[in-house]
């Protein structure tokens, strides 16, 4: 199980308040609290714009490596962006993200083939995001063609199968259920990840709809998560859900999380 | 560290892949292998107390156990014929009626870590059958009997009298979810226990 730590996000008002403010010790926080609540990687997005952007990855990487040695998930829609923030980072960490959009991946996946860098890798395509389960795994199957050919070990790999709004979902996640399924099945190293709280947009209560699709999601394979680690509930359910699939010998994980204070108020 | 503290840690952690090669090591630095099963057993001791205080829980009591069971893999060759170092055997089963087998089993491992050599009679076991077990085995110095349903405790009763009846002697320790010590004095057992880590305590109590 992978938590990749989402806080430090420039679509985020607080965070984008303190990114505008030059406010490191609000960062520095985060990064701190991220990382003892269990974060694998630490993300970092500035979402600012292009002009400053890399000054602002930089500035954002600089503090949380000060603080933490988690590593980091550099972030941005700019794969170009992603490769130049790898440069800052201490040790290898995440490329968030590459898709089969334009000539991203040959970019991306040439940056990191020959590094210990892990990738998440978005299903969408030139033709904009599938709408089906076989669309999705279509784009799959291409994608790790580039995968192959670059010589990326599977392991390496976070599939995002994207994780779209449930409120205006017909089928609930069985579609979303379907792929991670699929991918899981050709690729068992393979990590499969999302952003969680997607699901629940323009729904109240957002978190228990989010810990509903975490425990489905986790039972269809998914094993990376992009979420906020500080939410203990989200945690607990995660690490019982695990332990539930019998990928906890003796509970192990769940008992020593427990007591590192992960998930208890 | 010694060689014997490392086994004392490695039992208490629940490392039973390194603990067999630790024993081994401390056997060949000239620890003897009583006192090494003395440490092994202490460290149960205190295992069975962090869980009786809920410091711990069940799956890491477990774990404990199976790690000593390595190293007293090791011991056993070279204790053969020794039997000064059994604290003696203990009868355990779970009474007729009742198929309850979990809560049984982790007191039988706490037991025998305490030093014990257990009988497992297993579940369902017709009052009777306690005292055929005793009869059956050398050494016996405890019965331990377990009854999880309160449709059940009448069933422990009879075993508790059955054996009291036919061994007046011998010493009988109860336990089990609806088990009280009140209700282990009205029946006339000896001892009763909360958990698997007091039922420990409480077999060498008795027995002493």
């Amino acid at each position: 199980m992978i938590i990749i730590g989402e806080k430090i996000n420039g679509a985020i008002p607080s965070t984008a308040k303190a990114i505008a403010a030059k406010d490191a010790e609000y960062i520095k926080n985060l990064a701190i609290a991220q990382a003892e609540a269990g974060a694998d990687f630490i993300d970092v997005c500035a979402s600012v714009d292009d002009d400053i952007e890399l000054e602002t990855m930089k500035w954002l990487i600089d503090i949380v490596q000060e603080v933490t040695d988690v590593p980091i998930a550099v972030d941005s829609p700019n794969v170009y962006t992603c490769i130049e923030s790898m440069k800052y980072c201490n040790k290898p960490g995440l490329f968030n993200s590459v898709s089969l959009e334009g000539d991203k991946v040959d970019v991306a996946f040439k940056a990191i083939a020959d590094t210990k860098w892990e990738c998440v890798a978005l299903l969408n395509s030139d033709k904009g995001i599938p709408k089906t389960a076989k669309d999705r795994l279509d784009v799959f199957a291409d994608l790790m063609v580039k995968v192959k050919e670059y010589n990326i070990d599977p392991s390496r790999m976070h599939i995002d199968p994207l994780i779209e709004m449930l409120c205006t979902s017909e089928d609930g996640i069985t579609m979303v259920t379907e792929v991670i399924r699929g991918i899981k099945a050709q690729y068992p190293t393979i990590h499969v990840t999302g952003a969680v709280s997607n699901i629940s947009f323009n729904l109240p209560a957002r978190r228990i709809a989010n810990q509903a699709f975490a425990v489905l999601a986790m039972s269809a394979g998914m094993d990376s998560f992009i979420l906020d680690p500080l939410n203990k509930d989200m945690m607990g359910m995660l690490f019982a859900t695990e332990a539930m699939m019998g990928e906890d010998e003796y509970c192990m994980e769940y008992i020593g999380a427990f007591r590192e204070g992960i998930f208890v108020k | 560290m010694s060689k014997i503290e490392e086994v004392k840690v490695l039992v208490e952690t629940g490392k039973s892949k390194k603990v067999a090669a630790a024993v081994q090591e401390a056997l060949d630095a000239g620890d003897k292998a009583q006192d090494i099963l003395d440490a092994m057993i202490a460290s149960m001791g205190v295992v069975g107390d962090k869980f009786s205080s809920g410091e711990i829980f069940v799956p890491e009591m477990l774990i404990a156990a199976k790690a000593m069971s390595k190293g007293v893999e090791v011991l056993k060759p070279v204790m053969a014929g020794d039997v000064s170092n059994s604290l003696g055997t203990c009868i355990i089963g779970t009474v007729a009626g009742d198929l309850h087998d979990i809560g049984k089993n982790l007191v039988t491992m706490m037991i025998e870590s305490a030093g014990f050599d257990m009988i497992d009679l297993g579940v369902d076991v017709p009052a009777e059958r306690f005292v055929e077990a005793v009869k059956e085995n050398d050494n016996v110095v405890l019965v331990a009997c377990s009854g999880l349903l309160t449709t059940t405790m009448p069933a422990l009763k009879e075993a508790v009298q059955t054996v009291k009846a036919a061994l007046p002697d011998m010493k009988v320790l109860v336990g089990g979810a609806p088990v009280t010590q009140a209700y282990a004095d009205e029946i006339g057992a000896d001892g009763y226990a909360t958990d698997a880590g007091s039922a420990a305590v409480k077999a060498k109590e008795l027995t002493a």
